[in-house]
């Protein structure tokens, strides 16, 4: 949560950060209150942020019923946030199969302090969970995703059955194919179970806290990892990513678990000749690809393409700098690139946009619009990659086929723009 | 009294309102006092789906963070964000006006007198968020950007014989790009020329012009006329439907001096553009009105517009209609979403709240119109309007196929190609009917009265269809009623 630097603390020589691209934080938390079964969020804030909160999680979230306590001034000042959050968390339990009501605090001051211990932890078959997610001190969505999930578990996992030696955790939201994949291979080593989180299932979150492991695929699960630690749980950095990561990350969850040593190396070694054949058939070299997207999960793809034979000299994102996201980070800059920036600005892509002169960006929108307008191919990295599998041999043949076709079809992208620039 | 709740917020707060407004005018620059999400949201991940743009460019924001919140207040940030954009270059030629939003107003930033220290002219917008909707806030907009940047420069411009303004849209109006090219064609064709469309299609610089119309057509009635009346020139609003829109066009061509022009732009709209609807009515189509229902919700201009003009004029039953504001005895959302989980009308047109709220009641039976905002769609062809002549031909239209494909659903199909057998169904059909019992007759009644009316007919021959091969499954020889809520439920009725 380290604040956004100030003109006098502006390191020279660096790009202003007049523009951060980020989806409003709290949409991350959202998004994984409102997918869940049974689950129905309150949210207490000022209409101007719930419009758009309701507006995204009902694109993007869930087709599902969003209540609030009315938040004007004349309530804001007359005091009465916290009994119009509990009235609504009386209706919200209501709902049928209502078995969760998350309530969101969010930025306006009043509600981001919303004392816990006046709300219900109860009402009827509901657990009612206080998340925390103002956008100002959380800085990004996909660490919102982080705060909501370490909420949920700390309520809901069960410490009191019996521990689970042999189920991982696997966090991280990743396309439900790979979920299966993943589920697979861990299995044939010899794991008993996996629980993915966040996932549709409340009693997912329940079973969650027997688990022995935690694998946080993704860098910005700091939270989680945190608790998982506290449990005493055993956690497996870096996710199954192309030859490198896939193998390594095997290797490792196979050690933290005490699995069969040969048995765990015999799958780890078919799973690496599998994606080695993947990357044999096809290669993005010769490829100069930026990746900035603002999901949190950018590191990860970047070394994709890069073990794919692309070159990737700029990767940004919209999460802070963590321990979590330092391997991934030294891996790719011992392998040309070249800057990596965190809680990153507008004006830092279109530098490198300026200074890179990439074949390909996957960006945010505005980003993606940009380089667009200069003829580059460009897509939305939210929309275009993180719905597509991704991780082991499958997801790697599907990333790199995406972004060879999209190379493919670069003249479009340089004829639209010359209609346009007549 | 218990606090008054909310339920899928349908009108966004005065900030939006300010942001949408000014932002549509290229030479206005936007500093939002506000955290990064107020800035994303608004200028990036909601106007890419109501206005189909990938972002709006002339906005920065302030990024407020704890240390603003925890009793820094906003004005370094503020300040430090105007040098920057100023070096930038981005300001070249700009008019910059800084906003508050709830956030900035809950810890009590008036920048007022701070934005007299930065760039010459600077103005400082309170967009009192915590109290005014979208449909207030653009309004006062409007009157606040006349008052500032009009009338101290209008005083020499006159009324020029035969202009008209139109006010708004603004970014986030529903379905604008369509109507506004429709309130055009009519006002061209009533004998007008266009002087403004304000803010959509002006400058800032332009706004003293505002003065120059002779009539004010205001597109909405949920914004605009606080202007419009600033101006003191005789105001019409855009008009629905067949009859509102030949007073319209009449109106206008009195108020010109051109009524010549006027009548002889209808009596040809009648005999081209309109010609549809004539031909619709007199046609098989127009039958199915009177026995079809119609649920509204929408923009108060939509929510009036369509029920004058499908009820009134049409003759369809207008099932409800609620209005965005709300007016006093409309329906609010928890009740709207009991009246679609009781029984949908054969049409809703709404927002994707009410999307939702047949989604959650299985209403697969409804067809539903996006009408209003929010939810994500384009509407960025100008062939779609729902106002004007065009209008009300689209409107009819766009009914009419609704009727097509749901009658198209309720065609028999082989069952091997929809229960994807590879042959016919295996269970041998023994002739004639299986014996309902009363009760079972009750309970499939009890279902297909929820339907609308047109589906109901084919969709009573096909439930009674499945109770009775899922009988025969079993080898029943009479249906039960538990076997009707079962084979309903199957269906998803």
């Amino acid at each position: 949560m380290e604040p956004i630097a100030l003109s006098a603390e502006q390191p020279q020589g660096h790009t202003c950060k007049l523009h951060p691209q980020s989806m409003c934080p709290a949409f991350g938390s959202l998004r994984i209150l409102s997918r869940i079964e049974g689950s129905h969020p309150v949210m207490a804030t000022d209409t101007g942020c719930l419009y758009g909160l309701t507006f995204v999680t009902h694109f993007y979230g869930a087709r599902k019923s969003i209540l609030a306590p009315t938040l004007g001034s004349a309530e804001l000042y007359s005091g009465e946030i916290v009994e119009g959050t509990r009235a609504a968390i009386e209706a919200a339990a209501r709902e049928p199969g209502c078995r969760l009501v998350p309530v969101v605090s969010l930025c306006v001051a009043e509600t981001a302090g919303m004392p816990e211990e006046l709300l219900p932890r109860r009402v009827g078959d509901a657990e009612v969970v206080l998340v925390r997610v103002p956008a100002y001190a959380i800085h990004s969505h996909p660490e919102a995703k982080d705060v909501a999930l370490e909420a949920l578990l700390r309520r809901l996992g069960d410490r009191e059955g019996p521990r689970e030696d042999r189920t991982v955790v696997v966090v991280g939201e990743v396309f439900p194919a790979d979920q299966l994949a993943i589920d697979a291979v861990l299995r044939r080593m010899g794991v008993e179970a996996t629980v993915a989180l966040p996932g549709r299932s409340i009693d997912d979150l329940r079973r969650a806290g027997r688990a022995a492991a935690l694998a946080p695929l993704h860098p910005f699960y700091k939270g989680v990892t945190r608790l998982y630690r506290e449990w005493g749980a055993s956690v497996a950095g870096g996710a199954p990513v192309g030859i490198s990561g896939t193998y390594a990350w095997l290797k490792s969850i196979g050690a933290l678990l005490n699995l069969d040593p040969a048995l765990v190396d015999q799958v780890a070694q078919e799973e690496r000749a599998k994606a080695e054949a993947v990357l044999a058939a096809k290669s993005l070299k010769g490829a100069r690809v930026l990746v900035t997207g603002y999901e949190g999960t950018e590191l990860a793809y970047a070394r994709l393409l890069v073990e794919a034979g692309a070159e990737v000299p700029y990767v940004s994102t919209s999460i802070g700098a963590d321990p979590l996201a330092l391997p991934d980070e030294l891996w790719l800059k011992a392998r040309g690139t070249q800057e990596v920036v965190y809680r990153k600005a507008l004006e830092e892509d279109m530098a490198a946009l300026d200074r890179y002169a990439p074949d390909f960006v996957l960006g945010t929108t505005p980003f993606a619009a940009a380089a667009k307008e200069r003829g580059i191919p460009a897509m939305y990295f939210t929309n275009q990659l993180a719905s597509r599998p991704f991780f082991l041999s499958g997801g790697m043949a599907a990333t790199i086929g995406f972004v060879a076709e999209t190379l493919e079809r670069s003249n479009r992208y340089r004829e639209m723009l010359a209609f346009f620039a007549e | 009294m218990p606090p008054a709740l909310i339920r899928d917020l349908s009108d966004t707060s005065g900030y939006w309102a300010a942001v949408w407004t000014m932002c549509a005018m290229p030479d206005v620059h936007v500093i939002a006092d506000a955290p990064v999400g107020c800035f994303n949201l608004v200028a990036t991940a909601v106007p890419d789906y109501t206005d189909a743009i990938p972002h709006i460019e002339n906005m920065t924001p302030a990024t407020i963070t704890e240390q603003e919140v925890g009793g820094k207040g906003t004005s370094d940030k503020v300040r430090w964000t105007y040098e920057n954009l100023r070096a930038s270059g981005a300001l070249n030629g700009k008019q910059l006006i800084v906003i508050s939003t709830a956030e900035s107003e809950m810890i009590g930033a008036d920048l007022s007198s701070v934005v007299t220290t930065l760039g010459e002219g600077t103005r400082f917008y309170w967009s009192n968020s915590l109290s005014e909707d979208e449909w207030s806030g653009r309004d006062r907009v409007l009157r606040w950007l006349w008052d500032q940047f009009g009338a101290p420069r209008a005083a020499d411009v006159q009324p020029a014989p035969g202009t008209v303004n139109i006010i708004g849209p603004t970014y986030g109006c529903f379905n604008s790009p369509s109507d506004l090219e429709e309130v055009k064609r009519l006002i061209v064709g009533a004998g007008g020329r266009i002087n403004l469309v304000y803010p959509m299609e002006a400058t800032l610089a332009d706004t003293p012009r505002l003065a120059a119309a002779q009539v004010n057509v205001v597109m909405y009635r949920e914004f605009g006329a606080g202007l419009a009346s600033m101006l003191g020139q005789p105001m019409l609003y855009a008009p629905f439907g067949l009859r509102e829109t030949t007073s319209f066009v009449r109106e206008l061509g009195q108020l010109l001096g051109t009524m010549d022009q006027a009548e002889a732009f209808i009596a040809a709209e009648k005999r081209t553009t309109l010609r549809a609807v004539w031909d619709l009515w007199r046609g098989p189509q127009g039958d199915w009105f009177g026995t079809t229902d119609v649920g509204i919700v929408a923009g108060r201009s939509y929510a009036e517009g369509l029920a004058r003009y499908l009820g009134d004029e049409l003759g369809m039953k207008i099932a409800f209609v609620s209005a965005r504001p709300r007016r006093p005895n409309d329906p609010d959302n928890d009740q709207i979403r009991q009246m679609l989980h009781r029984r949908a009308p054969a049409f809703v047109f709404g927002s994707i709240n009410e999307k939702i709220y047949l989604s959650e009641a299985g209403a697969k039976f409804a067809r539903f119109f996006m009408a209003a905002f929010p939810g994500p769609t384009v509407r960025r062809a100008v062939g779609t309007p729902f106002m004007g002549y065009r209008g009300a031909v689209y409107v009819v239209q766009e009914i009419v196929n609704g009727l097509y494909d749901t009658l198209f659903n309720f065609l028999p199909v082989d069952q091997a190609y929809s229960m994807m057998r590879s042959g016919p169904p295996k269970i041998e059909s023994a002739p004639g009917n299986l014996p309902w019992s009363l009760e079972a007759k009750a309970v499939l009644d009890e279902a297909l009265e929820k339907l609308p009316y047109i589906p109901r007919i084919s969709a009573s021959r096909q439930m009674q269809m499945h109770v009775e091969t899922l009988a025969r499954e079993r080898a029943l020889k009479e249906i039960t009623p538990d076997l009707v809520r079962e084979a309903l439920a199957n269906a998803g009725m």
